[in-house]
């Protein structure tokens, strides 16, 4: 299949790209890695006037690391992630989650700013970024503002971005002491698509949970915080009797079923992921 | 060309195929790669519901801007095309034909017309303006919907959904008898899903029609260009000599490029009406969603046993799902599951009942295996759970009841006749490598083997064996052999290269009988014009075993020839004439003369032994006396997570026998390339419907799940050789064989891992969600 016809923009600045993105009554969709866009154009489901590709812009990309956070550019490649050092180091969950999304050929190309603007409710990196409370920039040609991640994903597909913006970069705040999983069934073997995925954050006064943060995909039409599952973890050994966090986590979820399972399947995945998890994190940690 | 083995012998030699460096750097020519330059693109518009009548297809807005060169509706298509023939019916089908022109569809994605631009884009935003107006129809999805009391009808005049039944075998009220009086009875419904061809290239066609010649050039990605080329001819109402298809590089086929599709006689029309070269590519979405299907049928099915565990009967009912109309074999593979129902075991009495059911989906075909796989899953299945019933050991209990090797050649009930082989000792070898591969399960992990013997009809032929069963094709094979003037050898043959490696084999066999370097060969495939006649080429494991055969015994010939020609020349008896390193000699007379001067005198007419013989080129039609079996075992260790069911396989192995092999590496390949292809199968491939709206659901590879290299395990192949009696050279078929056990032997794996769910494991793909449906229903899944 062929897209509609569009007018093709490629600017060499961020300046040209805000002010393209934000001409009055334009029908502008930004190209990053093309890995879900360019089968959407194909498809003719997405229909845009004009395509506007990022990857000439400047500054766009890269890994930086501070004491409060880790900041990664919007255009940064998901093979970047995993196999960046330094943040394997800081922030070992993403580089270890990325590593999990399609596989070597498509994260080459894919980016960490299309994979959260796609906003597909099964994605594993969106699930990440809500569980560690990631703040996204995004800027127009007129302001820069930020979105906590649990309010940018506002449902299969559609996020918090307004047409005029760009995500430029997103922040992770670092906090000393907690470790971190993300633990999926994915539709078939190894990597790929999640049937259902779990980001879980924890920091342990020996191995005593004092505070966790679980977010998953799959489970909704958008990544999803499990606050009650949090709550009742808290104050709960990671190896001990979890059926209380599982069963406050089934009530939260609102998983649909399809072709790949039942909601009752995923549902029960969902206990499966938390578990594995908090397993894992028991007995083999995680970096801070 | 630097090969530097230029010594025979080839035959028996593993080396790599001829054409893989080109192909590996891009310089495959498949049909989208050939220069189109000035060609006018094709949409084919489709319909978007699944059942219902056209009342009018409306193309004014798409014509009126001026950029659709051509718009073809129902209309047209009924005014300039006829129907496409059939040529495998069932009994009390009555539709002989397919039509090009739909005016009720019975598929969503059903061609209902074409839209012809400048460019596919172009083509593709005119065919959005075409209106399809449809007084949609009531609907039926699935096998159920089709058999339900007062269901809606595809075809009122029929009064039924049911195309048409037949029965193979030992007749139902022997059977009956049989099972009322055993010991032991086993009763399963057992369903296998409906699943794509998916070849890496899809279909496509490049159509060029010159108006002074009167003549039309088909380059199209089919496995069958004479059947195609007469196919187009009776549709679009031409001579067959106006016609002429040439396959040029395929990605594959699996069955799915066997005949011509209504869409493909669209695009051949419109070069014809436009006198311009017309281009369609079939797109991912069209080639799951429109391309004819594979497999979708379910059996009812017993095994009777006495109290010692000797097979007493064996008896099914197959319902097979042949969507919106039967197409040109669509009912074979349901008749194949029937006949080669008993695989490699002795039954007193056999016999199956097939039916064909009409649905609101894609018609249904060929596909890799054909009815054999269907076959292995319904017996090896009941085998299994016989032997958990009984309490016996599964393989105890196959070798009991395996056709032993001295009592062949058989006749099943159903009248196979099986050749040669030891059909035991492939399995008790398979049973050994699983000793050696079986691994202790975890907490919620477990893990089982299992081995499955099967035996496969390959070289699908004789030509006596069609008109039999009143199949409208030939089964013989056709090569002609040239010696060019220059020495090097060209081999044309009506078999066909769709990724299976057969220029690479027949340039084998070639080089090994005539005595010449394979670098001299070439084989030519594919073009009408110059490849011998052949209805059923590259299918049913036919390609080496039967075009093979006829190279055996036209190379034999032209050898002959040569050295007739050569003692002429060099003034010496026949007999004492030896060929070395393409090297006539005379040891006796200290004479000798180059191969290429030989077969140069030879075109000049110089020294010809027979008045009427000079061109050096012999051709060899082959019929086979007899359809001639392999067999083979396969083994697979699985893991089954009782937590998410999920299914890995481990480890697979086969111990597979196809008589003598020309190339055990292409062989290789060719068996774990079917393997993988089951293992789709029995764990992730499945087309689904939505059940109200009759759309796929699976429209690309995120949905449809192909197993990719690393969902594979790597796969031991081993090989037994029991030459064919009946095709000389002693070839067996081996294209389908890697597909056949293997679903059935991945569930026998999973049953034994998991004894708990194994009565539950009846329909494929053992998709996670459905073992864990099975699971949770037992203990070990609540643990
Ligand atoms: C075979 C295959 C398997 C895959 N498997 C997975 C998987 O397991 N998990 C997973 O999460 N994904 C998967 N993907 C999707 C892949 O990772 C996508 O590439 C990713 O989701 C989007 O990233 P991209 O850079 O390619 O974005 P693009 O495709 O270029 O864009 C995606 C969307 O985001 C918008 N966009 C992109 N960047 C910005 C920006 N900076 N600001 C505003 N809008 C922007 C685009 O306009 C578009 O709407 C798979 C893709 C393929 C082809």
């Amino acid at each position: 299949m062929k897209s509609v016809p569009f007018e093709y923009r490629a600017p060499a600045t961020l300046e040209e790209t805000l002010a393209l993105l934000g001409k009055p009554g334009a029908n502008v969709v930004p190209l990053a890695g093309g890995q879900s866009l360019l089968p959407l154009l194909a498809l003719r489901q997405v229909r845009p006037a004009t395509v506007l590709d990022l990857n000439r812009v400047p500054g766009l990309a890269g890994v930086e690391i501070t004491d409060e956070v880790v900041r990664i550019g919007a255009l940064t490649r998901l093979r970047a992630l995993v196999e960046s050092a330094p943040l394997r180091a800081a922030l070992p969950v993403l580089p270890e989650t990325a590593a999990q999304v399609a596989n070597r050929q498509i994260r080459h190309r894919s980016t960490l700013g299309g994979s959260l603007c796609h906003a597909d409710p099964t994605a594993q990196l969106p699930a990440v970024a809500v569980a560690l409370e990631a703040r996204l920039w995004l800027r127009s040609a007129r302001a820069e503002r930020s979105v906590l991640a649990q309010d940018f994903f506002a449902g299969a597909r559609t996020t918090a971005r307004r047409r005029n913006e760009l995500l430029v970069r997103v922040e992770f705040p670092r906090t000393p002491g907690r470790h971190c999983r993300f633990e999926a069934v994915t539709r078939r073997g190894r990597a790929g698509f999640p049937l259902i995925g779990l980001c879980l954050a924890v920091s342990l006064a020996g191995s005593v949970v004092t505070d966790a943060r679980l977010a998953a995909s799959g489970i909704a039409d958008r990544p999803r915080r499990l606050w009650e599952a949090e709550r009742a973890l808290t104050g709960r050994r990671l190896d001990g009797d979890l059926a209380e966090v599982l069963d406050a986590a089934s009530a939260e979820a609102d998983p649909s079923s399809d072709l790949h399972g039942s909601a009752e399947y995923r549902s029960h995945l969902l206990r499966t992921v938390i578990r594995r998890a908090a397993a894992r994190l028991a007995t083999e940690g995680s970096a801070p | 060309m630097s090969r530097t083995d230029h010594a025979g012998p080839f035959i028996g030699r593993s080396m790599p195929r001829i054409h893989d460096p080109r192909l590996l750097v891009g310089h495959g020519r498949f049909v989208d790669d050939i220069d189109d330059s000035g060609a006018l693109h094709a949409v084919v518009l489709r319909s978007p519901v699944p059942h219902g009548h056209i009342v009018a297809v409306d193309c004014a807005a798409a014509l009126a801007c001026g950029r659709a060169l051509l718009v073809l509706g129902p209309d047209d298509l009924e005014l300039l095309t006829d129907e496409l023939p059939t040529a495998w019916r069932i009994p009390g089908q009555r539709a002989r034909t397919v039509a090009v022109a739909a005016r009720t569809v019975r598929y969503v994605g059903q061609p209902v017309g074409l839209v012809v631009a400048s460019s596919r884009a172009e083509a593709e935003g005119l065919a959005e303006l075409v209106r399809i107006d449809i007084e949609p129809l009531p609907a039926v999805l699935g096998l159920d919907a089709a058999l339900a009391e007062g269901a809606p009808l595809l075809y009122p005049e029929d009064g039924t959904n049911v195309v048409g039944e037949i029965h193979f075998g030992d007749a139902p009220q022997e059977l009956e008898r049989v099972m009322a009086s055993a010991a032991h009875v086993v009763e399963r419904e057992l369903t296998i899903q409906r699943v794509c061809h998916s070849p890496m290239e899809p279909r496509g066609l490049l159509a060029e029609w010159i108006p002074a010649t009167r003549r039309l050039t088909v380059w199209s990605s089919t496995q069958s260009p004479h059947v195609v080329r007469q196919e187009l001819a009776t549709a679009l109402r031409l001579r067959v000599d106006q016609v002429r298809v040439v396959a040029p590089d395929i990605g594959g086929s699996f069955g799915g490029k066997v005949t011509t599709y209504a869409d493909e006689v669209m695009v051949c029309l419109a070069a014809v009406s436009l006198g311009r070269r017309v281009k369609w590519i079939e797109d991912r979405t069209e080639n799951l969603t429109a391309s004819y299907q594979g497999r979708g049928q379910r059996a009812r099915a017993r095994l009777a046993l006495d109290g010692s565990g000797r097979f007493l009967a064996l008896s099914a009912h197959i319902t097979g799902d042949l969507g919106a109309f039967p197409i040109q074999a669509g009912t074979g593979p349901f008749q194949v599951t029937g006949l080669a129902l008993e695989g490699p075991y002795r039954f007193e009495r056999a016999g199956a009942t097939v039916t064909a059911v009409h649905t609101n989906t894609v018609p249904t075909g060929a596909y890799r295996g054909y009815g054999m796989q269907e076959a292995a899953w319904i017996r090896e299945r009941l085998i299994e759970e016989a032997a958990r019933e009984t309490g016996r050991d599964p393989l105890e209990l196959r070798l009991l009841n395996l056709i032993q090797a001295e009592e062949l050649p058989y006749t099943t009930r159903t009248g196979l006749g099986y050749d040669s082989g030891d059909y035991p000792a492939a399995l008790r070898r398979a049973a050994a490598l699983a000793e050696e591969r079986a691994r202790p399960s975890g907490d919620s992990v477990r893990r089982g083997v299992a081995v499955t013997p099967s035996v496969e009809i390959t070289g699908f032929a004789p030509s006596a064996l069609l008109e039999m069963f009143q199949i409208d094709w030939s089964g013989w094979e056709s090569v002609r052999v040239r010696v060019s003037q220059d020495g090097t050898v060209t081999v044309f043959a009506g078999v066909i290269a769709i990724g299976q490696g057969i220029e690479t084999t027949l340039a084998q066999i070639v080089a090994d009988r005539l005595g010449v370097p394979i670098d001299w060969v070439a084989v030519e495939l594919g073009d009408t014009d110059t490849a011998p006649y052949s209805d059923l080429t590259s299918q049913a494991s036919r390609s080496l075993t039967l075009a093979g055969a006829a190279l055996m015994q036209a190379a034999d010939r032209m050898r002959e020839r040569m050295f007739e020609l050569a003692a002429y020349h060099l003034k010496a008896p026949r007999e004492e004439v030896v060929l070395e390193g393409a090297e006539f000699r005379w040891p006796a007379g200290r004479t000798s003369l180059a191969w290429q001067e030989v077969t140069s005198r030879g075109w000049k007419g110089w020294g010809r032994s027979e008045p009427g013989r000079i061109r050096l080129e012999e051709t060899a039609d082959f019929d086979p006396p007899a359809i001639t079996f392999s067999y083979s075992a396969h083994g697979a260790a699985v893991s089954v997570d009782l937590e998410t069911g999920e299914i890995a396989v481990e480890d697979y192995w086969t111990v597979n026998d196809s008589g003598v092999l020309v190339n055990p590496l292409i062989a290789e390949g060719q068996i774990i390339g079917g393997v993988a292809q089951g293992l789709g199968i029995a764990l992730t491939e499945e087309v689904v419907h939505d059940p109200v709206t009759g759309h796929s659901l699976t429209t690309g590879f995120t949905e449809y799940i192909l197993p990719a290299s690393a969902d594979v395990p790597p796969v031991t192949v081993e090989h037994r050789s029991t030459p064919s009696a009946v095709i000389p050279g002693g070839f067996k078929g081996l294209g389908e064989g890697g597909v056949i056990p293997g679903p059935a032997t991945v569930a026998n794996a999973v049953a034994a891992a998991v004894p708990d769910i194994a009565e539950c494991l009846t329909a494929t793909p053992l998709s996670p969600a459905r073992v864990w449906d099975a699971l949770s229903a037992t203990e070990a899944g609540r643990a």
